[in-house]
């Protein structure tokens, strides 16, 4: 168990976490923003993902590090990568929850963390399902580009899977073109577009976020110098 | 029909209601999550001018739109929109006045609302993307998006806007587009581009932060193309 409190939500959102005397926390490697000096930083890679590495989304891994307060209480400040807001979930040893692979923070060291692909075969597109799943019994923080908002899931509930932040294993999920949403035929290089939602159903809870990091990347792509030979 | 806009003002999220029965248009690509029994078809909307180039390549220049039209059948459903930028969304309500909108600051309308592309009225200065026009008239609500906050300006005389920052007008106020600075070079330099000189007594929707300012300067940095 954790001291934690998030600031700043939900659109610069940090997260602040005291650790007892020489307790430990899980953190995605480069969300440290900062700490009591007394904490010491160690390299770690998790199980599974050693295989996985090179699948990530944009070509990026799951690297982790261990801080641990050494001797005396001390305190944490992390931060993710993209602005947005960051959740804490409670994982139980019958409930685990799967998290959008950019979207971890950090996690008690106990928890156990996997990595899973799932999605189309054209995952160049950026829009197929990377997830981590986190289960054991303890805290995992997780974070989103924009708001997060949950929703319970009772029967079944359809979400772009650029939106898709983190849900619970109780739930079942299916990745799936719905044409009806689909407009990629008429407009190429760009994210998206393709109407690649995931069906979820069961019951459960599901997060999602506000915002898609993929529409600033098309925005700012025909600001992009031109090449030229 | 229930509207709902949460997390204002920075990552705003529509959450709309749907009776059975209902339908509601959006800017394709905004539908963050449905419920599984709503219906969806997206369109190209075209405007009057412009078109696709080649059939395949991107559309430069001329005013098109993908819209989405989301429908429910004989059960109520639930459907969450969002923007691209991060920024708020205002709900408008269109009863008899003509609304002009910049294209991106559109994002959903109910179906009372008619939409027409490609309003000659004036283009952006350096815009990555072409930026046009709409003009919304009828009955019903549209939801506003802007890059930023989004304020509104009672003009009552004359009032001067970067062209970047307009979201929307109320079609009551004439405008004028001219340059910020008497030259060019000036304008260029200066970082100002054109400005819009609105003048009468209407509506006016800005947002704080211009999006071809923000693409100029981030997008500038990335590599090339």
């Amino acid at each position: 168990m954790y001291t934690y409190d998030i600031q700043h939500s939900p659109a610069y959102a940090s997260l602040r976490v005291k650790l007892a005397a020489n307790q430990s926390l899980i953190v995605e490697a480069g969300a440290m923003a900062a700490m009591d000096s007394h904490i010491t930083m160690k390299s770690k890679m998790r199980g599974g993902i050693m295989k996985s590495v090179g699948r990530m989304f944009g070509g990026e891994s799951l690297f982790l590090s261990e801080f641990t307060a050494t001797g005396k209480p001390g305190e944490l400040l992390l931060a993710p990568g993209v602005p947005g807001d960051v959740s804490h979930y409670r994982c139980q040893t019958d409930r685990a929850l799967f998290i959008q692979s950019s979207g971890f923070v950090a996690a008690d060291p106990s928890i156990v963390i996997d990595t899973k692909f799932q999605g189309m075969k054209g995952f160049f597109s950026g829009e197929s399902l990377f997830l981590i799943k986190a289960s054991g019994d303890g805290d995992v923080w997780f974070s989103s580009y924009g708001a997060i908002l949950e929703i319970p899931v009772n029967g079944s509930y359809i979400v772009d899977t650029g939106y898709i932040v983190a849900f619970e294993d109780t739930l079942s999920y299916n990745v799936e073109m719905l044409g009806g949403l689909s407009f990629k035929s008429l407009k190429t290089s760009i994210f998206g577009g393709e109407g690649l939602v995931c069906r979820f159903s069961g019951q459960g809870k599901l997060w999602i976020q506000t915002r898609h990091l993929g529409s600033l990347i098309n925005f700012l792509h025909p600001f992009r110098p031109v090449k030229s030979d | 029909m229930k509207l709902e806009i949460l997390h204002q003002p920075d990552s705003a999220i529509a959450k709309i209601n749907l009776d059975p029965q209902e339908e509601l248009v959006a800017e394709a690509g905004a539908m963050v999550a449905m419920s599984s029994n709503l219906n969806v078809s997206t369109t190209l909307r075209k405007g009057k001018g412009g078109g696709i180039m080649g059939g395949l390549k991107r559309m430069v220049g001329g005013e098109s739109l993908f819209l989405s039209v989301f429908r429910t059948t004989s059960e109520a459903g639930e459907l969450y929109l969002a923007p691209k930028f991060m920024g708020d969304l205002l709900s408008y309500q269109m009863n008899g006045k003509t609304l002009l909108v910049q294209s991106t600051g559109y994002l959903a309308s109910t179906p009372g609302v008619d939409l027409e592309l490609g309003f000659q009225g004036f283009k952006g200065f350096f815009s990555g993307e072409s930026i046009f026009w709409l003009k919304i008239s009828g009955n019903g609500i549209v939801l506003l998006n802007a890059f930023g906050g989004i304020y509104e300006i009672d003009v009552d005389g004359e009032y001067v806007v970067d062209t970047g920052h307009i979201v929307a007008f109320e079609d009551s106020l004439s405008f004028r587009i001219s340059k910020a600075n008497a030259s060019w070079w000036g304008a260029i330099f200066g970082g100002e581009g054109l400005v819009c000189r609105f003048s009468g007594k209407g509506k006016l929707y800005c947002q704080t932060h211009n999006p071809s300012s923000f693409g100029r300067e981030i997008g500038g940095q990335l590599p090339p193309r």
